[in-house]
């Protein structure tokens, strides 16, 4: 029974992780710009088919792949900030709109470039770890470098946020955009940094996780709806929150799913996510409504 | 050092342009290419070509084009003294049920074809009125579509799941050792009526099943899954009517998480890739019911789908990488349609399903069959009769055994019906 | 009415004449199409008021998430009302919109207590329970597959001849009606007082309150309207089509509601029906005939993108320009047209 216990919290542990990767960078973008980015989930899967292209199609190294995949999603994200959210600055639900526009662009590219099915990627190693020395607890290497990146990532960029002009330039455009252009902050540079930023995590995350899950051009439906929860739960606009809510959703769903099963696991996150929203509806650690 | 197989054909992508181009060209030229003397008869293919499901149609899209370009240059297929070409019209419903209503109209009363090959699933309900009125012979590869309700709807080449029950027997038979069992599977159409075939196999065996869980369809991590299997200690790890999407990671979640007990599926798809993420040793003795169509058990004089090697050979050729069951399913279909036909000498649809069913007997792809199913279904229109089990042995597939179903229905069928019953899967339990 | 008396008449002969055109023209429509075009008509015209009753809801400034849920809420209400407790399927179809309009106020309770970008992820949510509920309890939803085998609209007998819903033509006339009524009961609405306060609930909201008027009674009023008209298109659509599953309901469906509604601009009641049968024309006739089938999401995705950065206000605004060409080529500019357009 411990034994079980250690593996599931181990289990979300990663869930937790790569959750986090994906729903921060959703939260940055809405922070900075006002904008929900529907094609989200479409920039995950771009990382994972960057991961598909360079590692499996032409069999470079892995992590040669994943910087591919940081480098490529993270200028899909300037793309969409110049293309499409810049132009609609003053309009959010335009953003949003524009956004999902983008997501039926992406979807269909990678089917006609790489067909419907899934993809098979090999995975770039087969190691695995015990747990705590334990037998019957293991993690899989592959997870394991998904965990340290989160760490290390969210890590650099709380840091950035927090130390550097820019970060402190980009927090001060989130909560108040007016007062920041006052102090001679650039709402441009503000919102270029936050889409590269938020769009490059949701690509890492893709390419880290291309050979766990199921890489394939709807993958982004699903971490869309993780992501909603997620925000929902930890409060629209906060960083913090997005963490701990991950985490939280996280425990909840593998728990359930471990010790239930998936579908009761889906049900309860979204019930935990109606309650939030019934209870407290600016999350948990919500900022006031900008709309 | 990990040995990378030849991916996929990088000619592929070069290859789709010049499709989409081809289909476009044709949508203008083909009116003008049924060439005078040779006759024209054409089937719908009605299945989702685009969207998340695309996967059930597509790939039996492209078998179909292949089926028709041999038959039609062999002269196409005879029929009360007349050659007709046989044209394939698709219409893509993208597996919504208005949209398949609309081409099943379109197909019928625009194009005027003769037999409609369809998914089926949510897209069949809104069919079923029209096929009705009409008398459109149509085919399914679920068969929980069928119901007494329509009589001119036919389930001929897959009776989903009933044929798993092959597998089971087949393993107990070979290793009576193994005495229990877990079960996960997605919560959808297809997964749950699997669940109740599994179950009632199990029992006819005396194997215990101590645990069933589902999970829904947009499940990503497999890993907490396969935790709270793994911790009930089976001797069997049955991954049910998983999509090939949820074997591989349930797989390579089983191998990592340490098992190392039997694995019974309906599927494996892309197996060698499973293989390559787990190991051979992992893989080896693993149980499934589809097998490869390079198979040499598929050259016998039972089978009854032209040239099977061949077919596989081209399609890998044409779609590096896309093979698998749907691929050669609405292909075998068409096969058993063309004999309907030859033998009714009529092409009309009220016409060719008598002649398919005449005297309860049909030719399956897999060996002469009997057309069942009143008592699952409500009416006799699934072809059921032996189904290959496939057995993954030094890391390929290879058929052990063609097991029959009717025998195993006349021995337990009573199970199986308690457990469709207990899932709420029988036909006058669905809503 | 500065103009006085005569120069209204005869707009008011303009608008009628107007009028029976597009009504002369919408009765021909069906004899000018295919079968199958046919069939897509009718959907077209349930989606009009679908997307009719949507924009309802955004006049108090609130964008749903959950319009298409509601929708099937009408289409699973009058199906089970028919299946399981045999209501004539007309009077189905009224309780069916009722249910939807009930399950909107039972959901205003939570969800009125979020605003903007809360309430549409709120709605969203709130959707999403609902088709976990059909997909979880198989009695009476019927799970994952949903129903079907729904009972079709009655053949009407006048004298000797039997009018059969199942053809497309005549649903396609039965829809007409009923959705002319629904958008001319949505157009008076939006002009009376109720509308004019839905207008005010959204552009000031403190000094609506400060006068006063209960915004959260307005928007509930707005949300229970509107979703019993999508409820209604939900039953015409379950009735028809005879099946109804959670799929059809969720959310990529949504998101095309959404789309017709931007694209064709929400400041005037024909602007998302603008949107809507632009885009079902281009989407089902004219990239399916050029046989596009697997590039029409990208061609979609693309015309979206355009029509927001190039017509921010939608198609409508071409309507409003090409009115202002016009008046102003005929000299007596209306200043009472720009009531609509100037938002």
């Amino acid at each position: 029974m411990l034994e079980l216990l250690l593996q599931t919290s181990v289990n979300a542990i990663y869930a937790a992780s790569y959750m986090a990767l994906i729903a921060v960078g959703f939260v940055l973008i809405f922070g900075v710009m006002g904008v929900i980015n529907f094609a989200h989930g479409e920039l995950y899967m771009s990382g994972a088919y960057a991961v598909v292209y360079v590692y499996a199609e032409n069999q470079l190294p892995f992590f040669l792949a994943v910087a591919a995949g940081l480098v490529f999603v993270g200028l899909l994200g300037l793309l969409m900030e110049w293309a499409l959210f810049r132009p609609l600055r003053d309009n959010p639900l335009g953003g949003l709109i524009a956004s999902i526009g983008f997501l039926l662009i992406l979807q269909t590219l990678a089917v006609l470039g790489f067909g419907v099915r899934m993809e098979h990627i090999p995975p770039p190693t087969r190691e695995m770890l015990n747990v705590f020395g334990i037998e019957g607890v293991v993690l899989s290497v592959q997870r394991l470098y998904v965990i340290v990146a989160t760490v290390l990532l969210l890590g650099a960029l709380w840091v950035f946020l927090r130390r550097s002009k820019f970060g402190v330039a980009l927090r001060a455009c989130a909560q108040d955009a007016e007062a920041a252009a006052l102090q001679g902050i650039s709402m441009n540079q503000a919102a270029r940094i936050a889409m590269c930023i938020g769009a490059a995590l949701a690509g890492i995350a893709g390419a880290l996780t291309a050979p766990l899950v199921r890489t394939y051009p709807f993958m982004g439906h699903s971490v869309i709806v993780t992501a909603f929860i997620i925000i929902i739960v930890g409060g629209i606009g906060s960083l913090e929150g997005a963490v701990v809510a991950a985490v939280l959703y996280a425990m909840v769903h593998t728990f359930v799913t471990t010790f239930i099963d998936g579908v009761i696991a889906d049900i309860v996150g979204l019930l935990l996510m109606l309650l939030v929203l019934v209870i407290r509806p600016t999350g948990l650690f919500g900022i006031k409504d900008r709309a | 050092m990990r040995s990378v197989p030849k991916y996929r054909d990088m000619s592929r992508r070069k290859f789709l342009g010049t499709t989409v181009a081809g289909v476009a060209l044709a949508g203008v030229v083909a009116p003008n290419l049924a060439f005078g003397a040779a006759k024209t008869v054409k089937v719908g293919f009605l299945a989702p070509l685009t969207g998340e499901v695309a996967a059930w149609g597509l790939p039996g899209l492209y078998g179909c084009q292949i089926w028709a370009e041999q038959v039609n240059a062999a002269g196409g297929i005879k029929v009360g003294g007349d050659s007709y070409q046989v044209e394939l019209v698709s219409y893509d419903n993208e597996y919504a049920p208005d949209k398949a209503r609309t081409g099943a109209t379109k197909l019928i009363r625009e194009d005027g074809v003769k037999f409609i090959m369809m998914l089926g699933g949510d897209t069949w309900p809104a069919v079923q009125p029209i096929a009705n009125r009409t008398g459109m012979l149509v085919s399914t590869l679920l068969p929980s579509d069928l119901s007494p309700d329509t009589k001119t709807l036919i389930a001929p080449c897959e009776v989903h799941p009933i044929y798993n029950v092959t597998g089971v027997q087949w393993l107990a038979e070979n290793k009576p050792d193994l005495k229990t069992a877990v079960i996960c599977a997605q919560d959808d159409a297809l997964g749950r009526p699997s669940v109740a075939t599994y179950l009632a196999a199990f029992e006819a065996e005396n194997i215990e099943v101590v645990d069933t869980v589902f999970f829904d369809i947009s499940a990503t991590d497999f890993a907490p899954i396969m935790t709270g299997l793994l911790a009930k200690n089976p001797d069997i790890l049955c991954l049910d009517t998983a999509y090939a999407d949820y074997v591989h990671p349930l797989c390579e979640q089983a191998y990592q998480q340490g098992f190392k007990g039997q694995i019974i599926s309906c599927t494996a798809d892309f197996y060698e890739k499973i293989i390559e993420k787990t190991s051979k040793e992992f893989m080896e003795g693993f149980i499934f019911q589809f097998p490869d169509f390079d198979d040499p058990a598929l050259n016998g004089p039972r089978i009854n789908f032209t040239d099977p090697n061949g077919f596989y050979a081209e399609y890998n050729k044409r779609w590096p990488g896309e093979w698998g069951a749907v691929s050669w399913e609405y292909a075998s279909i068409l096969d058993l349609w063309r004999a309907g036909a030859e033998k009714a000498g009529s092409v009309e649809p009220t016409e060719v399903l008598p002649a398919m069913k005449a005297g309860g007997k049909g030719l399956h792809a897999f060996g002469e069959a009997e057309w069942w199913g009143k008592e699952l279904f409500g009416i006799d229109n699934a072809l059921v009769g032996d189904w290959p089990v496939v057995v993954i042995e030094n890391g390929k597939a290879v058929i052990k055994e063609f097991k029959s179903i009717p025998a195993w229905w006349r021995k337990h069928g009573k199970l199986l019906v308690k457990h469709f019953d207990k899932m709420g899967e029988m036909y006058y339990q669905r809503g | 009415m500065r103009d006085g008396g005569s120069a209204d008449r005869g707009k008011a002969w303009g608008w009628l004449a107007g009028l029976g055109l597009l009504c002369a023209a919408l009765i021909a429509l069906p004899h000018l199409l295919s079968y199958s075009q046919q069939e897509i008509a009718v959907f077209l015209v349930i989606n009009v008021l679908l997307v009719v009753s949507y924009r309802l809801l955004t006049l108090t400034g609130e964008w749903s998430l959950g319009h298409v849920v509601i929708m099937g809420v009408g289409g699973y209400a009058s199906a089970l009302f028919t299946k399981a407790l045999g209501v004539p399927v007309p009077l189905a179809m009224l309780l069916g919109a009722a249910s939807a309009a009930a399950t909107a106020f039972v959901l205003a309770f939570p969800l009125f207590r979020m605003k903007g970008f809360y309430f549409l992820i709120g709605s969203f949510a709130a959707g999403e329970v609902i088709r976990l509920l059909w997909k979880r309890f198989r009695v009476p939803f019927g799970g994952p597959k949903g129903l079907k085998l729904i009972p079709s609209f009655p053949d009407l007998e006048i004298g000797a001849l039997t009018i059969d819903f199942f053809e497309p033509v005549n649903y396609y006339y039965l829809c007409l009606l009923v959705v002319s009524i629904s958008v001319f009961i949505l157009y008076r609405l939006e002009r009376s007082r109720i509308g004019l306060t839905f207008h005010a609930v959204h552009w000031q909201d403190s000094l609506a309150e400060s006068v006063g008027v209960s915004t959260w009674r307005y928007r509930t009023l707005a949300f229970v309207i509107a979703s019993f008209f999508a409820g209604l298109s939900g039953a015409l659509l379950a009735h028809y089509i005879g099946t109804v599953n959670p799929n059809r309901f969720d959310v990529g469906e949504m998101v095309f509601v959404l789309i017709w509604a931007i694209v064709g601009g929400t400041a005037t009641i024909y602007g998302p029906i603008l949107g809507v049968v632009v885009l079902t024309i281009i989407n089902e006739v004219v990239l399916r005939q050029l046989g596009f089938d697997q590039m029409r999401p990208l061609f979609y995705g693309a015309i979206l993108i355009a029509s927001i950065l190039f017509l921010p206000q939608g198609l409508e605004s071409l309507v409003g320009k090409a009115r202002e060409a016009w008046a102003g080529r005929g000299g007596g500019a209306g200043p009472e047209d720009q009531r609509f357009g100037a938002q």
